[in-house]
């Protein structure tokens, strides 16, 4: 049977390679996002490889954990006289202080701001530092700078040329030298200016603290045991760690804060492979279907249900084989693809040479492979139930007896629909969220089940317009309804991507919705501040308000600050603020205790954190912080939960507590009331004029503030929409493939409706039509279902916080409408061999 | 001005006052290329009398299906002229031999007649609706009577006997009123009763309603119902019978076999 399997695929290779592009699509998506993610990680860890490789022990202040929510918590300076402590231990070879932080280069007047860090720091020779001076030389006196190659290319800055590097304060510097980052000409997404020692120390305000000592081990000592030595005679303040050690977790914070993406690439492949699965169900249906009469005739000649079940099976696995093969080359490409689209909408990814793994490898093709024998299964079992007798019946229609056994079935069917629609009730009716994971997958199940019954009607309805404009509309209509399995098997394939674009669409908007809403609400600032950049936890210098303070046009200014801390192990986040201030620019409403009472050092909670842990004002809660490690806090006071949105966190605390438990001083936002009578659009030219030394700091008035909530949700949603826009491609694929099986089946009836006088261009528009009509049905049940477990999960998640639904009716319209467009763009190939069908030929072969 | 009858369907040579339907002078068509190359048509001249049925009968190969297929305009010729009317057929673009075909020529072919997914109703209305025009209600009904159809229009192909089916084909070609009907060994699928009543009815067409048709098979008694038979052989019209009985087109068949088997052909 081999011989025949392959025989078979040669010859009706035109039907198997739509078939063979789904597969090759869906796991280029896989197996390039497996790329990417493989590449960025061994990208990340060599980077902070390299960037400690002739080290072997760093010293930093201690803290309670390193990093949260990828961001690395900052800790204190270490004291000078440290140096000489360190230097004296047994094993030391070399003991070089370093001292970092932010520092915005400004080139010509121009602040350059990249994505990513803005890194100061001082100049260590190598080994110890990873910067290798390419240009001129390294910064040796107060008042000499060097910058990375990749900055100073896209900035036009040569050696001899002057900057500044703005800290609390401009200082103005002269390049002397480029430095490379190891191999690379600079660090992804940021900008690196090196100074000497002591300078750096003055601009960043350390006093003569250092915030590392990188620390190498001589010849005849095991790093082991100067890394013990070091912890016994510092003690617990510091954090005494192997250079390995340290660069590791610094990758995986860094990779922490890419994870968002791996896990929206994750669930894009997971759609697309879905989506791939149901078009190469659809065409072995149809293909099979299409060659009864041969699988009979094999069968008459003595060929047993399993041998012919096998051909089938024999054919997926060719096909399976070599699409994910063709996919797995193809993810290279795409590798650097997402990476672009990544970097579009706003997450960057190290660039270098992709990384191939094996694992990439085999888990692409076992899935490529898996998925497309899985999806061959249905129609080798058919297959095996192709009766002999059939090579001598005339008409390949379905007999009568599967349809009596099919509508005996349908009560069955309506079962998975029905538990689907039961479970989303349920959740509306305050069942937990979780609830609507198994019920969505029933009611798409349910709704795939019920489509060759409802399929007929729904054509009739959605295709009633069609029908009006002509012949070959109502027979475009008539066709779809006639074949409702494959109609339905072929919309499906597009309305389950439809429906994630719904889906998306609608959770996104009433997220962002919600939060710029009650944004919008609760602060009532006139202007606020905020960091240009998305900085995590805001990254506002502590200056800026200093500067803001003084203007005569500003009446209040009210300082909002964020911070990490672990909650039992989770991280968490907190919101610091002013009692004093807050509420002249903001509208907070307690529910029980009080803002004041912050003072005392306690915290505010939410009152949806409340209730969920049956928390009242006077309990104490434990909190873990970076800095102080446990400490226990009384809750003070407990604020309505959309407020606490507002403010983006469901726990408070005031400047003063955040100042004892936290090293950071970064502001997250401004918030500012303007004095009686002064126009807010002066009052923000005035307020813009004072921050001329901070070119990261945006001034914004209310309502752009407000709008700025949602950017994050907006930017995961577009970068989603692109992702899902593939598994569209991939299901249209499934539209050019059904109607392209569809024409050559119904060669006779095309070639008879032009005997009778049917124009080309007629026979051409019947099948677009048909085409539009697919998708047609697939953006109704797609946006019905989408917008409808959408609806119910913004409606789930509003018992923990209210949030209300919000229908993006625009962005809806306009994914029917690409939709429909790309149904006909789908229907030209059909269309066109359509038109093309030689009458005689069609209506005289037998 | 004294007229006489012109339909006298018996008649052989009395010439009628209406031009004839078609004309075919010297066609010749070429299939394949070289060693493989087969004249199917090799300059065949036939006139098509109005309001006559005419059937075309010739061992198979003979091209009776090829003579009628480029008639209608199906297949374009390699030689010669076929005018319909006074339309140059051989002349006209694909476009215009669409046109040609949906408003001045009918179909009936041996079988995949109906598109399945039309009723009745609506496959007879078929080529009037693809023109986009409406039925001549009055007409429609008298062929749905004649052909006793009238309780079957809201029926699907498939839920229609083989006679039915055929006879739903013959009303959708006749409802244009055509200028010329075609039928392809119509009655091939069907057993002698339905068959014999079908070509009753294409008699009558012509004779009662003035209706051209043009109709190739290969069976004796089929022809037996036409009002002339023209017989082919090679390509070419050898032989002509007007008011054919069974038996005359028997002897005809075997007088025009022999010389042909003498050939060596």
């Amino acid at each position: 049977m081999w011989h025949l399997t392959l025989r078979n695929l040669l010859a009706h290779r035109g039907r198997f390679a739509l078939t063979l592009l789904a597969v090759v699509l869906s796991v280029t998506f896989i197996s390039g996002s497996l790329m990417l993610t493989d590449t960025s990680e061994r990208l990340l860890e060599d980077q902070f490889r390299t960037a400690s490789a002739g080290v072997d022990i760093t010293i930093r202040d201690a803290a309670a954990f390193d990093s949260a929510m990828g961001v690395e918590v900052e800790r204190d300076p270490l004291a000078a006289g440290l140096l000489d402590q360190v230097a004296q231990v047994p094993g030391v070879g070399q003991a070089h202080p370093v001292a970092d932080g932010q520092g915005v280069l400004e080139v010509g007047g121009e602040a350059v701001v990249p994505a990513g860090a803005s890194l100061l720091s001082s100049y260590s020779p190598e080994p110890l530092g990873a910067f290798t001076v390419r240009q001129g030389r390294a910064p040796e006196n107060d008042g000499e700078v060097a910058i990375d190659l990749a900055t100073a290319r896209t900035a036009g800055v040569a050696p001899g040329d002057t900057v500044a590097v703005l800290t609390d304060h401009r200082t103005i510097l002269k390049v002397v030298g480029l430095v490379g980052f190891a191999e690379a000409d600079g660090m992804p997404g940021a900008t690196v200016a090196l100074v000497p020692l002591h300078e750096a120390q003055r601009m960043l305000g350390t006093t003569g603290g250092y915030s590392e000592i990188l620390v190498t081990t001589t010849d005849d000592a095991s790093v082991q045991d100067v890394l013990d030595q070091l912890r016994t005679r510092l003690g617990e303040r510091y954090a005494v760690s192997s250079a390995q050690d340290s660069a590791a977790a610094s990758a995986s914070a860094a990779q922490e804060q890419i994870g968002s993406l791996t896990m929206v690439l994750t669930a894009m492949s997971a759609a697309a492979l879905l989506v791939g699965a149901m078009l190469i169900a659809n065409t072995f249906a149809i293909v099979t279907n299409q060659r009864r009469r041969e699988i009979a005739l094999l069968r008459a000649a003595g060929a047993t249900t399993g041998q012919v079940s096998r051909s089938i099976l024999g054919e997926a696995l060719v096909i399976g084989l070599l699409g994910s093969a063709l996919g797995v080359g193809m993810g290279v490409l795409a590798a650097d693809g997402l990476r672009t689209l990544g970097a579009a909408f706003g997450t960057d990814l190290p660039d270098g040479p992709t990384v191939l793994s094996a694992s990439t490898v085999v888990i692409s093709l076992l899935l490529g492979l898996g998925v497309t024998l899985v999806s061959a299964v249905g129609a080798a079992r058919r297959v095996a139930r192709v009766a002999p007798v059939e090579a001598l019946r005339d008409s390949a229609e379905a007999s009568p007896a599967t349809r009596a056994r099919g509508r005996k079935r349908s009560a069955l069917r309506l079962l998975p629909l029905g538990a689907g629609l039961a479970g989303t009730a349920a959740v509306l009716a305050g069942a937990p969220a979780l609830v609507l994971v198994p019920a969505a997958l029933a009611t798409v199940a349910g709704i795939a089940l019920l489509g060759p019954a409802v399929t007929p009607v729904l054509a009739q309805v959605v295709g009633a317009p069609l029908a009006r404009m002509g012949l070959p509309g109502r027979l475009a209509r008539q066709s779809a309804a006639r074949a409702p399995r494959r109609t339905t098997a072929t919309a499906m394939a597009l309305a389950l991507s439809l429906a994630l674009i719904a889906f998306m669409t609608v959770v996104a908007t009433s997220l962002k919705e919600g939060l710029s809403g009650t944004y919008r609400e609760t602060v009532t600032a006139d202007l606020v501040i905020e960091s240009s950049r998305a900085e995590m936890l805001g990254g506002l210098s502590p200056h800026v308000v200093q500067e803001v303070d003084g203007l005569a046009e500003i009446a209040t200014t009210s300082r909002v600050r964020y911070g990490h801390w672990l909650d039992g192990g989770t991280t968490s986040a907190l919101t610091a603020l002013d009692p004093d201030t807050v509420t002249e620019v903001t509208d907070l409403d307690l529910v029980a205790g009080s803002l004041d009472a912050l003072d005392s050092g306690g915290v505010v909670v939410a009152q949806s954190v409340a209730a969920e842990r049956g928390l009242a004002v006077g309990d104490t809660v434990e909190m873990t912080f970076s800095y102080t490690g446990d400490q226990q806090l009384e809750v003070v006071g407990i604020l309505e939960s959309l407020d606490a949105q507002a403010l983006s966190t469901s726990w408070f605390v005031s400047l003063e507590t955040y100042a004892e438990h936290f090293t950071e001083d970064m502001d997250a936002s401004v918030l500012l009331r303007v004095a009686d009578g002064v126009d807010v659009e002066e009052a923000a030219a005035a307020v813009e004029a004072a921050l001329v030394d901070h070119p990261t700091a945006d001034v914004r008035d209310q309502a752009t503030a407000a709008a700025a909530r949602g950017a994050t949700v907006q930017q995961v949603l577009g970068l989603v929409t692109v992702l899902l826009v593939l598994t569209v491609i991939i299901a249209l694929l499934g539209i050019t493939n059904t109607l392209a099986l569809s024409v050559s089946e119904r060669t006779r009836e095309i070639g008879l409706l032009r005997a009778v006088g049917a124009s080309r261009a007629q026979v051409a528009w019947m099948i677009r039509a048909e085409a539009v009509l697919v998708a047609a049905l697939a953006s109704l049940l797609g946006l019905g279902l989408g917008v409808g477990l959408g609806a119910a999960t913004v409606r789930a998640l509003g018992q923990q916080a209210p949030l209300a639904v919000a229908l993006p009716t625009g962005r809806l319209a306009l994914v029917v409408a690409v939709a429909l467009a790309a149904g006909l763009l789908a229907g030209l190939l059909p269309a066109r061999r359509a038109a093309r069908i030689d009458v005689l030929r069609a209506i005289t072969t037998h | 001005m004294t007229t006489t009858p012109t339909t006298t369907a018996s008649s052989i040579e009395a010439p009628t006052m209406r031009p004839p339907a078609a004309t075919a002078t010297g066609l010749v068509k070429v299939y394949g290329r070289g060693d493989t190359e087969v004249r199917a048509l090799d300059g065949a001249s036939l006139v098509v009398p109005a309001g006559q049925l005419t059937a075309i009968m010739g061992p198979s190969g003979s091209g009776k299906s090829t003579l009628m297929q480029t008639m209608a305009g199906l297949d374009p010729v390699d030689q010669g002229s076929i005018r319909l009317g006074d339309t140059e057929v051989t002349t006209l673009s694909e476009k215009q031999r669409t046109l040609l075909r949906r408003e001045r020529i009918g179909f009936v072919f041996q079988s995949f007649n109906l598109v399945p997914s039309l009723t009745a109703r609506e496959n007879i209305t078929l080529p009037l609706r693809l023109a986009g025009r409406s039925a001549d209600t009055a007409w429609f009904e008298e062929l749905v009577t004649i052909l006793g159809l009238g309780d079957r229009l809201t029926h699907r192909p498939t839920e229609l006997s083989g006679g039915q089916q055929q006879r739903v084909a013959v009303a959708r070609a006749l409802v244009t009123r055509p200028d010329i009907v075609f039928a392809d060994e119509p009655t091939g699928n069907l057993d002698s009763r339905h068959g014999q009543a079908l070509l009753a009815f294409l008699q009558r067409a012509a004779g009662e309603l003035g209706q051209t048709v043009v109709m190739v098979t290969h069976d004796p008694t089929a022809a037996s119902y036409a009002d002339r038979v023209v017989f082919l052989v090679d390509g070419r019209v050898v032989s002509d019978l007007a008011g054919p009985t069974v038996t005359t087109v028997l002897t005809r068949m075997a007088e025009l076999e022999q010389p042909a088997s003498r050939a060596g052909r």
